[in-house]
């Protein structure tokens, strides 16, 4: 319910700032794991996913000149700017030819992060997702005392994640490996223990597979899902390509 | 602000020769490299490549982001029907990158994070 509401808040300043600026195309926000938190209204998921592998292909470049704060795309009819905002947060913005980028610019670059800031001083928990859930002791026993713990909501439990080869000799093909984390904050939703996902690949076919944590240092923490080349042909995915991931409860 | 962008798109619309070749692009880039925040450049085509950095031991990692960022440009434009790409910069935590197609030349600067980019690119184009 929280997160509709955190959603809306940030949905809302999107389409605000396309009322405020209309030469703003499209805008939305994404985190650097792939999930998108917020977007405008007249955006396609697919255009989304689309942006997100390309901006991948430079990210994982830039280790060189310190990461990125900004890439700004400079064309003929318009530009697209993306620029880190707050912590893990990347605000994309499209312009057409006709806007004043520096008004556009100072818009965008004080209203958001302003939202996001009041939002997390409201409530840090959704939009820091990514960290474990402090539960008290005494929580904790309140939880055990009402026996099972709730199901998570579907949503909060899909992760949209970037495929990476998973080969070797030795590698089953049948086990696809995530951050250890993610598992470890399905485990602490869920209330057991997580060892099936559900990969959906954006052509709406899936694959239920075992799942373990990464082992290769220079694929953690990056939102990547390292997927055999079988489950690969299955899903008629590939390198680069994002799918949403799920754990499969029992 | 419009002024700047005007002479922006003028520069590439009409001032920019096309059949500016590899050599005047490099006596330009030789130019561009003497100024004290510029940290090097690459220029390359389909049959040969010009590297100059300060600093050597970067050369691969900054051919890969090179060749990468107008790769992502050309991907975002198509994305968003932008038409063709005039020039990508990205701004990282310790260098800034600028780069550019002109005819079949592709160029990446490597700037200092104090060096003014859009007058690097008004000077390169100007040439």
């Amino acid at each position: 319910m929280e997160n509709d509401i955190y959603s809306f808040a940030l949905k809302e300043t999107l389409n605000e700032i396309r009322n405020i600026c209309p030469d703003v195309k499209n805008t939305f926000i994404f985190r650097e794991n792939g999930e998108i938190v917020a977007e405008d209204k007249d955006i396609e998921e697919k255009t989304i996913t689309q942006v997100l592998n390309s901006f991948n292909g430079v990210l994982e470049k830039a280790e060189s000149i310190g990461n990125i704060n900004k890439v700004m795309v400079e064309c003929t009819k318009g530009r697209v700017e993306i620029s880190h905002i707050n912590e893990d947060f990347y605000l994309v913005t499209v312009t057409s030819g006709k806007a004043d980028v520096k008004y556009v610019s100072t818009v965008t670059h004080v209203l958001v992060p302003t939202v996001l800031k009041i939002l997390e001083k409201i409530h840090p928990t959704p939009l820091n997702n990514q960290e474990e859930p402090t539960v008290t002791i005494e929580e904790e026993e309140i939880k055990e005392n009402q026996g099972q713990p709730e199901i998570p909501a579907s949503d909060e439990l899909t992760s949209r994640l970037i495929v990476e080869h998973l080969g070797g000799l030795l590698a089953p093909s049948d086990t696809v490996r995530i951050d250890e984390e993610t598992i470890s904050k399905w485990e602490n939703l869920c209330g057991e223990k997580i060892e099936t996902v559900i990969v959906e690949a954006f052509n709406g076919k899936t694959v239920t597979c075992k799942v373990k944590p990464i082992k290769d240092s220079k694929y953690k923490g990056k939102g990547m899902i390292q997927v055999p080349k079988a489950i690969q042909r299955t899903l008629e995915i590939g390198k680069g390509e994002l799918v949403k991931v799920k754990p499969s409860i029992k | 602000m419009a002024r700047k962008e005007n002479i922006q798109d003028l520069a590439v619309a009409e001032i920019l020769p096309a059949e500016k070749t590899k050599e005047d692009l490099r006596k330009a880039l030789n130019e561009i490299k003497e100024k004290p925040d510029v940290v090097g450049y690459i220029l390359r085509n389909s049959t040969s490549a010009a590297i100059d950095l300060k600093d050597p031991s970067k050369l691969i990692d900054y051919a890969i982001l090179s060749s990468s960022a107008l790769e992502t440009g050309g991907e975002l434009a198509e994305i968003f029907e932008l038409g063709k790409i005039k020039n990508v910069v990205i701004e990282g935590g310790t260098v800034n990158v600028l780069s550019t197609s002109i005819d079949e030349n592709k160029v990446s600067i490597f700037l200092e994070k104090t060096a003014n980019y859009e007058k690097i690119l008004r000077n390169l184009l100007s040439l």
